[in-house]
């Protein structure tokens, strides 16, 4: 099973799928435009720690992170 | 066993032991233990080692290869650091959304670690003795 976090005011929401499902698939590549088209940031981790800021829909990857448009505080 | 055991124990005990669980289960699924359980998924070794110690971890920018220390909380808690360890200048940038700290600290590490340039653009500078180490340490 692959998952998209999207961070938000619970923490954060889990959206699990199974990557081998086209349909799940591309329920997932839908998610995935809806928020960076919002102004999401999409992370995968490639290692402990290690991070890579995606802008397409990686249909290989295994956990996705979402956060929203950064802001000047 | 358990259940002879538990009718055995006295009402009040039985009632703390409720209530204690009660207090875990809920206590851990707070929005904010939910944002510290993902952020600790999701930092290297060293800077969880950092973070449970001390409440803040390093980062290295992608772009210039400054260290920023990221302080556990929502606002004013980026603080780029010289080589000793102090602080020389705070930024301020922030996930929209009223986000809980964990998740704020997440999305600064990323922003640092992959687009350092970006983040510091929109960044707002302040003077890093604004608050004091004491204000980062409030407890969880």
């Amino acid at each position: 099973m692959a998952t998209q976090i999207v961070m938000d005011q619970t923490g954060d929401t889990r959206h699990e799928f199974d990557p081998g499902n086209a349909e799940a698939l591309a329920r997932a590549e839908r998610r995935f435009r809806e928020l960076t088209g919002a102004g999401f940031t999409a992370a995968l981790r490639n290692g402990p720690g290690e991070v890579t800021r995606i802008r397409s829909f990686d249909p290989t990857a295994q956990e996705t992170l979402f956060y929203p448009r950064l802001v000047g505080g | 066993m358990f259940a002879a055991v538990w009718l055995r124990a006295p009402a009040r005990a039985r009632l703390h032991a409720l209530r204690e669980l009660y207090r875990r289960f809920f206590g851990e699924n707070t929005p904010d233990a939910r944002g510290r359980r993902l952020l600790a998924e999701w930092l290297s070794p060293a800077q969880r080692a950092q973070f449970d110690e001390h409440r803040y971890f390093d980062v290295v920018g992608c772009d210039t290869g400054k260290t920023y220390r990221i302080h556990y909380g929502t606002a004013a808690n980026v603080h780029e650091i010289d080589g000793d360890g102090r602080a020389i200048m705070g930024w301020c940038f922030v996930p929209s959304g009223f986000l809980v700290p964990g998740d704020v600290m997440l999305a600064q590490k990323i922003a640092l670690e992959t687009d350092e340039r970006g983040a510091i653009a929109l960044a707002n500078r302040f003077p890093p003795a604004t608050h004091s180490e004491h204000f980062y340490r409030r407890p969880f």
